[in-house]
């Protein structure tokens, strides 16, 4: 078990420096920089002693060196969006945020998307499947932004139930963005859930459970549910990360102040030090993520062997 | 001349204007309120300025004695229910903790900085800024220089050194004066490599500070620019080359404070805590991203005193701004923010459409332009049969839609000194006809062995998109040419069309003041600009008009060259925007009376140091029917 986790983590820290370099090479290779003109040129020896300044005219490799140099020193730099504060300090102050955010989804999504998954399968074909089915299918196919103006339009601006946005004042705030967010992972939870359960019903070990009279309860708690997580753990495993690093649209359609935003807006404003910053964090978690989902098939299937 | 850059794309940026004496005076964004009126643009625009007298002031008369109490609006209201920091509320305004005005930024786009001289693109969306110091002219409705910081202005006989005597009671609010120091100490700041200030080009040519591009280029210190303290109330601008239009250029002078900006840096106002003010305001919160609040500077001692005693400025995305403005949670909402789909709702709304305001904004043009060195735009004949198929009325009649724009002929926007639309407008007339016959001589007939052509846009929102697609298919249908439209994030564009040679052999964009004088505008197709077109000609007569002190003359001779512009067809001219706010009806003052063009909304550079609305709008009494606690 250890040498497999040192050899996973080993493997980590490649993908690491392979996502550094990818991703540096990636930034400098799209049109624009972080001190081009917006509007109208600068002379060009001007432009050319802003580079200078920031280091922007050396060649990439020396470029990337001291960049990495810096930041296996935990250096990594300043944020040219929010130069009042190191890209360490920015996303201190802006991923708890998501993670609150992401992480009350994630249980209340995920939660709720198995749990509606293990209705619809004990009820298949009923009134309550239908609805689950339905609901699922609504959160798949309807995307997130429309969620929200729509819930913005009638629960803030004609009923005013609820706050239109904001975060931090009111638990009410909570309530539009967890949804919005929500909506599609719990459908999937709920659907994987379903399929899967609904798959190992047909076994013959639980035609065996109930032919010697265990309870329903007992039958799909005890047996059905370990076996049918595997599938479900495999889809959704990888969810958390997106869920709890923020979603652009969501965060900044409810004024919530979350990392988010800076998947996108650190790209559109080549905020190099950003855009770095957060493919590292988000390659760190997939990778870690993959990892757990790893050791949990351990825990639920005993058969399961890292090696 | 920019646009809203990511949040895009349409920053809305302050530009502005004037010629009053004849100066133009350049302004930023912001937006802001207005009063019941019309939903159409005014039938007649205002006419082209008539030969501003860009000569320079050699005594300017409209100075205000240093001591006298400021701003109250020129018309003052009747005195009032109460009094606020010395000044008299007008007699229907509602009560001191009623006078609270909110509005979005847009939480999508970069804001780093509320100091116009520290950054320009990365200042937020439609965020109050520039509020914390007194730029040296500030603008009116009409976009007429007023003194701000400078009470008066004068300059030697060739326009070249230019003398600003500074409003000797101007005190921070740490209890120091305001001294031309600080103006001297920010303008080095800027002009500074390591500020890579984003909008250094705007003190450059025409008129460049001395120096300013060698100070740019590391080639001499920052201390070397033209720009020196003669005493501490006097400051001199020196310029390269006569510069007739400095002070108007000047309205973007909103100083940092020399010693905060050396103790703590260019971002000290980004704290309450290191945040320092000599303007009408103080900064009281800015949570990043979330929320900006200012209050009303009790400590004020200038000339543009505020009877709105908060303004509260919400992080949010645009596509909310309609329905916050709805829900009563904003008091106002600039009109680029607002769709096509939000403009039907409030056309169809009676409550809503009394709320339209309309503004000129920063006389922004949008345009179809072509690398005109290279085939097949090199020939004139084929950039003329392009310029003949842009149906204008039709574009605004069901695309754009009529409070959106007016159509456009040639660049210079009716209003706009020196402009000659009327005179141009016969130029580049829809005529599909002779648009196939130009086609056919430059040897193209029907477009048979014409390149497929990829029409380039700049982030553009859905309906400038769709005006695109439709020019796109008018050129299918009439001259046989494929056109493929793309919409280009901002900085893709903006960097391809910068690019020597360019990488943009079609595209459509947009140009907004930033000084309300033909040489900003006219600037942009100088061979220096940004587009891949050069005529020796055009070039010489924009610079010298630019140095030209006889106002009549140089505007003759501006229009001489717009007219060769819109002739040579490098561009082809689709519409000029207008802008229709929405704004609450319980905002009033002298800032949303109609102005000289007609048009009632809160005009460019709206609530900032650049312009005097700040100490005209107020809140009126009727407030509590629609708001009956004041937002905190």
């Amino acid at each position: 078990m250890v040498a497999y986790l040192l050899q996973r983590l080993t493997g980590l820290a490649v993908v690491f420096f392979l996502v550094s370099i990818v991703a540096f090479l990636l930034m400098h290779s799209i049109p624009g920089g972080p001190f081009d003109e917006a509007q109208m040129p600068l002379p060009p020896a001007a432009k050319a002693n802003i580079m200078r300044k920031y280091g922007l005219d050396q060649p990439l490799h020396v470029q990337y060196l001291n960049y990495m140099g810096n930041a296996l020193r935990g250096d990594f730099g300043i944020s040219f969006s929010s130069p009042s504060e190191t890209v360490i300090e920015l996303i201190g102050r802006t991923w708890p945020v998501s993670i609150a955010l992401g992480g009350s989804t994630v249980l209340i999504a995920l939660g709720g998307g198995i749990v509606l998954g293990i209705l619809a399968a004990i009820r298949q074909n009923t009134w309550l499947d239908y609805i689950v089915t339905f609901t699922a299918t609504l959160g798949l196919t309807v995307p997130n932004f429309v969620v929200a103006l729509w819930m913005i339009l009638v629960f803030a601006v004609q009923l005013k139930w609820l706050p239109i946005g904001g975060w931090g004042d009111d638990w009410r705030q909570l309530i539009m963005p967890m949804v919005a967010l929500g909506l599609g992972p719990m459908g999937i939870a709920a659907r994987y859930t379903r399929a899967s359960l609904a798959d190992v019903f047909t076994s013959d070990y639980i035609r065996t459970a109930r032919a010697k009279g265990l309870g329903e309860y007992a039958v799909v708690m005890r047996h059905a549910i370990k076996n049918a997580l595997i599938p479900i753990i495999t889809v959704l495993g990888p969810m958390v990360p997106n869920l709890i690093t923020g979603t652009i649209f969501v965060e900044t359609m409810f004024r919530v102040p979350g990392l988010g935003k800076f998947f996108v807006t650190s790209v559109t404003d080549r905020d190099y030090p950003m855009i770095m910053a957060v493919m590292l964090l988000v390659a760190g978690l997939w990778g870690l993520v993959y990892l757990l989902t790893d050791l949990l098939y351990t825990v639920i299937d005993p058969r399961v062997k890292l090696v | 001349m920019h646009d809203r850059k990511k949040a895009l794309s349409r920053r809305n940026f302050l530009r502005a204007a004037s010629a009053g004496a004849g100066l133009a005076v350049l302004a930023a964004c912001g937006g802001a309120p207005a009063s019941p009126q019309p939903t159409t643009p005014p039938a007649t625009l205002p006419p082209p300025t008539t030969a501003p007298t860009l000569v320079p002031i050699v005594e300017q008369p409209t100075a205000t004695p240093a001591a006298e109490p400021a701003a109250a609006p020129t018309t003052p209201p009747a005195v009032s229910s109460g009094t606020i920091n010395g000044i008299a509320l007008p007699e229907d305004a509602a009560p001191p903790e009623q006078q609270v005005y909110v509005r979005y930024f847009d939480n999508t786009a970069t804001f780093t900085t509320i100091d116009f001289m520290v950054s320009v693109y990365n200042g937020g969306g439609n965020a109050l800024r520039d509020l914390l110091s007194d730029a040296l002219i500030r603008l009116d409705r009409n976009f007429e220089p007023q003194p701000g910081a400078a009470l008066r202005w004068f300059s030697n006989e060739d326009a070249t050194v230019w003398t600003f005597e500074l409003d000797p009671n101007l005190m921070w609010n740490d209890g120091t004066p305001v001294t031309a120091d600080d103006y001297v100490a920010t303008f080095q700041y800027s002009s500074s490599p390591e500020a890579a200030w984003d909008f250094a080009w705007y003190y450059s040519a025409p008129g460049a500070i001395k120096n300013w591009d060698k100070a740019l280029a590391g080639e001499v210190p920052p201390t070397e620019i033209g720009v020196r303290a003669e005493g501490p109330h006097t400051l001199i601008f020196e310029t390269e080359t006569p510069a007739p239009f400095l002070p108007a250029k000047l309205m973007y002078s909103a100083p940092l404070q020399k010693k905060q900006l050396e103790a703590v840096g260019p971002l000290y106002n980004n704290k309450p805590e290191t945040s320092v003010s000599s303007g009408p305001y103080v900064l009281k919160e800015w949570r990043i991203g979330e929320r900006l609040v200012y209050e009303a500077n009790p400590d004020y001692k200038g000339t543009n005193k505020p009877y709105i005693q908060k303004l509260i400025n919400i992080g949010a995305k645009p596509e909310t701004f309609f329905a916050g403005y709805q829900a009563g949670e904003v008091d106002h909402v600039t009109g680029e923010y607002l769709t096509t789909a939000d403009n039907e709702i409030i056309a169809a709304d009676p409550e809503l459409s009394q709320q339209v305001r309309l503004t000129t904004q920063d006389f922004r043009t949008d345009y179809l332009f072509f690398d005109c060195q290279n085939p097949p735009f090199n020939d004139i004949r084929v950039r003329q049969a392009f310029s003949h198929i842009v149906d204008r009325d039709s574009l605004i009649r069901n695309i754009i839609t009529p409070t959106q724009g007016i159509p456009a002929y040639s660049f210079l926007m009716p209003g706009f000194p020196g402009s000659n639309s009327e005179a141009l407008s016969s130029i580049q007339t829809y005529d599909p006809e002779l648009a196939r016959q130009l086609l056919a001589e430059a040897g193209y007939e029907g477009g048979a062995n014409f390149p497929k052509l990829t029409l380039w846009l700049r982030s553009e929102p859905p309906v400038r998109q769709a005006v695109a697609q439709a020019i796109a298919a008018t050129i299918k249908q009439e001259l046989g040419i494929e056109v493929e439209v793309s919409n280009k994030e901002f900085d893709t564009f903006m960097a391809a069309l910068n690019a020597k040679p360019t990488q943009v052999q079609f595209g459509m964009v947009s140009y907004g003041i930033d000084y309300l004088d033909p040489s900003n505008m006219l600037g942009v197709w100088l061979s220096t600009g940004r587009h891949n077109w050069w005529n020796q000609t055009y070039d010489e007569m924009v610079l010298k008009a630019s140095e030209m002190l006889d106002a009549e003359e140089r505007i003759k001779l501006f229009q001489d060259a717009e007219r060769l512009l819109v002739e040579e067809a490098p561009a082809v001219w689709i519409y000029h925007r207008t802008i229709a706010d929405l704004m609450k009806p319980y905002i009033k003052g002298e800032a949303l009376e109609p102005n000289k063009g007609g048009f009632s909304g809160l005009q460019w550079p709206g609530i900032s140091a650049y312009s005097n609305a700040i100490s005209t709008l107020y809140i009126d009494n009727t407030v509590t029917e629609l708001r009956s606690t004041p937002p905190a």
